[in-house]
């Protein structure tokens, strides 16, 4: 039996990515803006998960048989990845959804 | 000091990222509508996902390090955690959607001239009122009423 946060971490962007070509159609997943944002943001979530994670000062704890154990750098579950990947993606695909008609930035690129 | 752990942490993320918008000419805590209106479905898929995996055992929070209030049974940090995440993301990303706006700042500030070929008596016309901003500050003001 599968980790359940293993399967909801590769799930959600998944998810999200689906709702994007449905729903949404922004085209901002063929953007670089996008790309360079999410890596910022993903670079920028490795020193705060890893403090969240840290093993002598534990903030959020996770089952050991619900993840996949490969916990990349120090002590980060790399489910957390996908999870954030999902986060920063759905809140990017809703704001560039909601720009304004005449603001002029959606397609800076 | 131990139960506000999580809380600095979120507080330092916003800390961080909040010159991108004075600074570097972000446009996000100025779009308070947009932002409510993106934020609200992403924390309530987020804090549903929250409410399962903790409900199913995926993790838990250490009552060491949070303050102890909770919020549907989350702790309130987890709450913000949804806020301020994203909040950083959309900061980084207007910044690198700028380029364009500092371009045009830097013109005004006369710094690009030269590089762009702009006629020496351009300056003279260079009246906020008619210039080639003014255009794009209506329809910024636009956007703004827009929803």
């Amino acid at each position: 039996m599968a980790a359940e946060y293993t399967v909801a971490a590769v799930a959600a962007p998944v998810a999200v990515v689906a709702l994007e070509f449905v729903v949404l159609r922004t085209g901002l997943l063929r953007t670089a803006r996008y790309w360079i944002t999410v890596a910022i943001s993903l670079a920028f979530m490795v020193p705060v998960d890893g403090w969240l994670t840290r093993p002598d000062a534990t903030v959020v704890h996770y089952a050991e048989d619900q993840i996949s154990g490969i916990r990349v750098p120090w002590h980060i579950p790399v489910e957390d990845y996908g999870f954030g990947l999902a986060l920063i993606t759905l809140t990017l695909l809703l704001w560039q959804r909601l720009r304004p008609a005449d603001g002029g930035e959606g397609r800076d690129g | 000091m131990d139960a506000l752990r999580y809380l600095l942490i979120l507080a330092a993320c916003v800390a961080v990222t909040l010159p991108l918008e004075p600074v570097l000419g972000a446009r996000v805590y100025r779009q308070p509508r947009r932002l409510l209106a993106t934020l609200v479905p992403v924390v309530a898929v987020f804090v549903l996902w929250d409410l399962i995996a903790v409900a199913r055992g995926h993790w838990w929070f250490s009552p060491r390090y949070t303050t102890g209030v909770t919020v549907a049974g989350l702790p309130w940090e987890e709450w913000l955690f949804f806020v301020v995440v994203p909040l950083c993301a959309l900061l980084t990303f207007e910044v690198l959607g700028g380029g364009p706006r500092l371009l045009r700042r830097a013109e005004r500030a006369g710094m690009l001239r030269r590089a762009r070929g702009v006629p020496a008596e351009e300056p003279a016309r260079r009246d906020p009122a008619t210039g080639p901003d003014a255009p794009r500050a209506r329809a910024s003001a636009g956007g703004r009423r827009g929803r």
